[in-house]
């Protein structure tokens, strides 16, 4: 009898998630339509003034972008990818896998085919494991479009990227060589060793101290990992202030520079070891204001993610991308095409004087 | 803490041993206040859930959902507090506590109830309190800017520091809830008639059933306790990075309970021991955070740690085998 009273309750439970599940789902299909429908006429306005392609209507394209984890870099790429639906009306929506590795980004990737929309944005993990899905799915017709994975920008129809990776490095480079004047020990971080653009702006950085500061010097050949994590970069410093006490300066190419501050102040190293690290305002205004970090590099994830998912249907609706267009986002208003790159020109320095201008 | 050393942990303290002086003939570095320091500091986390886990395993059961059960607890008592504007360290591990608490007694009696393995049903509750965090709650991430100040002052708190070459080191405060943990675990499990219930149905649940050991009960206590812990582990993680990720933690869960393993906790339950579990998580931090002293690249990292893991639990259990023997139990 208890056993049977149980069941009934568990599956009336079921049933009612199900109903509720899905009726969410109608109402928001239900709100994204009239907004939409809103938004049509006035985009339809403007691409027929723009462009003579007048059925490029962008509500009728579904664009998903795929990001590489949930955290506040990403939460601002989707603030957006927003702003992107309600300036333009394209359907645009953004998938969050639950952890930072390719193979949950792959697994949303086939749910997106099997779904056939219209074009796939993706910032890889790994963008050599994503290859052959991507290849899956232009096969099946969608376009792809990639951000921050110029190594693989052949197997895909545009790669958008905030600017000219050697720059960036150099750009790294030059503001540690004049944090740390010119001379002593520095260690160079990555997100992880797979990570192509953490790797290039590492390399060139290195390359760039090694031409023009011969005084300055890489304690390893190889960067160190904090595997995107404040908790990896905070343990990886103790450890290389500890082998290397005489170190003078960091550079962390992934988003983590705090961790090696916290590290610094526990030592009581702050301001005197120097940090140059690629930065979030919401996550390092503090370190900035305190001292512990001296230079923050960043390009504005929602402007590139706001580019990107417009490049993408722009290719999905067959207007094409080429040198010059306009991706309507700040510093991609006429991107430099090269191959199957697209460049910008959006790098954004942060000092403890302008952090408090940014609210991402 | 313990009157004999048993010989799983004087293994491990001789794999410790012999490791730490092939690291500082590499490099004498290595030879520093701050190393003992560092390694307390960087895993103070992980002791307080491998004792909780400890106490799990004990009773013969497993819990792979600590580590969602403590960035629920710290999330979202942070969460609140950021909301909130309350600015108290004793709020956030009570609320963190007890979030960890309900989430623990939620499987304990889902363990109760359906009678599955504890593996299945907290495999299950660790992706379920994840994903409700998640869609219910919040998934934002939250920077040093936006936390409580109080959480700053803990996570860089100092007992006492010391100077070295080139500024100094301190012990944090993390350690003090690390050894409150540690002795309330001890003095359950060796002094009252929970903890003695608790190695009993370990052991076999049924002659624990027939002394008078009631397994629900005691089931419901351990999940809980477990689940307390790892609030409180929350808050400290959280105070550490200085930093709310609603994606952290959650993951590494596995790392702790071969830490526990390598501590010569049996995984069938009714033995296990606070010092082992303790010096299991040691030999993986010593591992980990040793790599760049002897001048190994991040590369060697997993491959450097699976190995010594792989020969750590070899060892542990060839030394319960030759004990075996000499008892004429043969196992296999």
């Amino acid at each position: 009898m208890k056993k049977k009273l149980v069941s009934v309750i568990l599956s009336v439970t079921m049933i009612a998630t199900l109903l509720v599940g899905c009726g969410t789902k109608t109402a928001d299909a239900g709100d994204t339509t009239t907004t939409t429908e809103k938004a049509e006429t006035t985009e339809a306005a403007d691409t027929a003034e723009s462009t003579e392609n007048v059925s490029a209507d962008p509500a009728d394209y579904k664009v998903v972008m795929i990001v590489k984890q949930s955290d506040s870099w990403f939460d601002d790429m989707a603030t957006g990818i927003d702003q992107l639906k309600k300036d333009t009306g394209l359907n645009v929506s953004v998938q969050v896998p639950e952890t930072g590795d390719a193979a949950s980004q792959i697994s949303i990737m086939e749910d997106l085919i099997a779904q056939d929309v219209d074009a796939i944005c993706v910032v890889p993990n790994d963008p050599n494991a994503l290859v052959p899905t991507i290849q899956k799915a232009r096969d099946a017709g969608i376009v792809v479009v990639t951000h921050e994975a110029p190594g693989t920008a052949d197997s895909v129809d545009l790669d958008i990227e905030a600017f000219v990776n050697e720059s960036f490095g150099q750009l790294f480079a030059e503001n540690l060589a004049k944090a740390m004047d010119g001379k002593g020990k520095y260690a160079g971080f990555v997100g992880g060793l797979t990570m192509e653009t953490h790797m290039a702006w590492y390399e060139a950085a290195v390359k760039y101290l090694e031409e023009n500061y011969p005084d300055m010097e890489n304690v390893a050949t190889e960067p160190y990992e904090d595997g995107n994590s404040v908790e990896g970069a905070h343990d990886k410093a103790l450890e290389v202030l500890k082998a290397y006490p005489d170190i003078a300066g960091f550079f962390d190419c992934s988003a983590q520079g705090g961790g090696i501050c916290e590290a610094l102040q526990e030592n009581d190293l702050a301001g005197t070891v120097k940090v140059v690290s690629l930065a979030l305002p919401s996550m390092s205004s503090t370190y900035l204001k305190d001292g512990s970090m001296s230079h923050g590099l960043c390009w504005r994830p929602a402007d590139a993610g706001y580019a990107a998912c417009y490049a993408a249907y722009l290719i999905a609706s067959g207007q094409g991308v080429e040198t010059g267009t306009d991706l309507k986002a700040t510093g991609y208003d006429s991107v430099e095409l090269e191959g199957n790159i697209g460049y910008g020109n959006a790098p954004l320095e942060f000092t403890a004087d302008n952090i408090d201008d940014y609210n991402f | 803490m313990t009157k004999k050393i048993d010989q799983f942990q004087k293994m491990l303290l001789i794999i410790i041993v012999i490791y730490s002086v092939f690291v500082s003939v590499k490099n004498p570095q290595f030879l520093q206040v701050q190393t003992v320091f560092d390694i307390v500091k960087t895993s103070s986390t992980t002791m307080i859930v491998a004792i909780g886990l400890l106490v799990v395993m004990i009773s013969g059961g497993i819990d792979v959902s600590f580590m969602a059960i403590a960035l629920f607890g710290s999330y979202t008592s942070l969460l609140v507090m950021i909301n909130t504007g309350i600015n108290s360290l004793v709020f956030a591990f009570a609320l963190s506590m007890l979030i960890g608490t309900c989430l623990g007694l939620v499987n304990a009696l889902l363990i109760n109830w359906l009678k599955l393995p504890p593996f299945i049903i907290t495999l299950g509750t660790q992706n379920l309190f994840h994903g409700i965090m998640t869609t219910f709650i919040s998934d934002k991430s939250f920077g040093s800017g936006v936390l409580p100040s109080c959480l700053h002052e803990f996570g860089q708190g100092t007992l006492f520091k010391v100077a070295t070459e080139n500024g100094s080191a301190g012990l944090t405060v993390s350690l003090i809830p690390v050894l409150l943990a540690g002795i309330a675990t001890y003095f359950v499990l060796r002094k009252t008639m929970i903890g003695r219930g608790i190695v009993a149905i370990g052991n076999d649940e049924e002659s624990a059933r027939r002394a008078g050991f009631n397994p629900f009960k005691i089931r419901l206590f351990v999940y809980a306790y477990s689940g307390a812990l790892a609030g409180m582990m929350g808050i400290i993680y959280a105070a550490q990075v200085n930093a709310l990720y609603p994606n952290k933690m959650v993951g590494d869960e596995l790392m702790v309970v071969a830490a526990v393993v390598i501590g010569g906790t049996k995984i069938t339950g009714g033995q296990g021991k606070i010092f082992g579990a303790v010096l299991g998580v040691l030999i993986i931090y010593l591992l980990n955070s040793t790599l760049i002293l002897i001048g190994l690249s991040s590369s060697w990292n997993n491959l450097f740690v699976g190995a010594i893991l792989v020969i750590a639990v070899a060892v542990t259990s060839y030394q319960e085998r030759v004990k075996n023997r000499s008892h004429l139990i043969f196992t296999e």
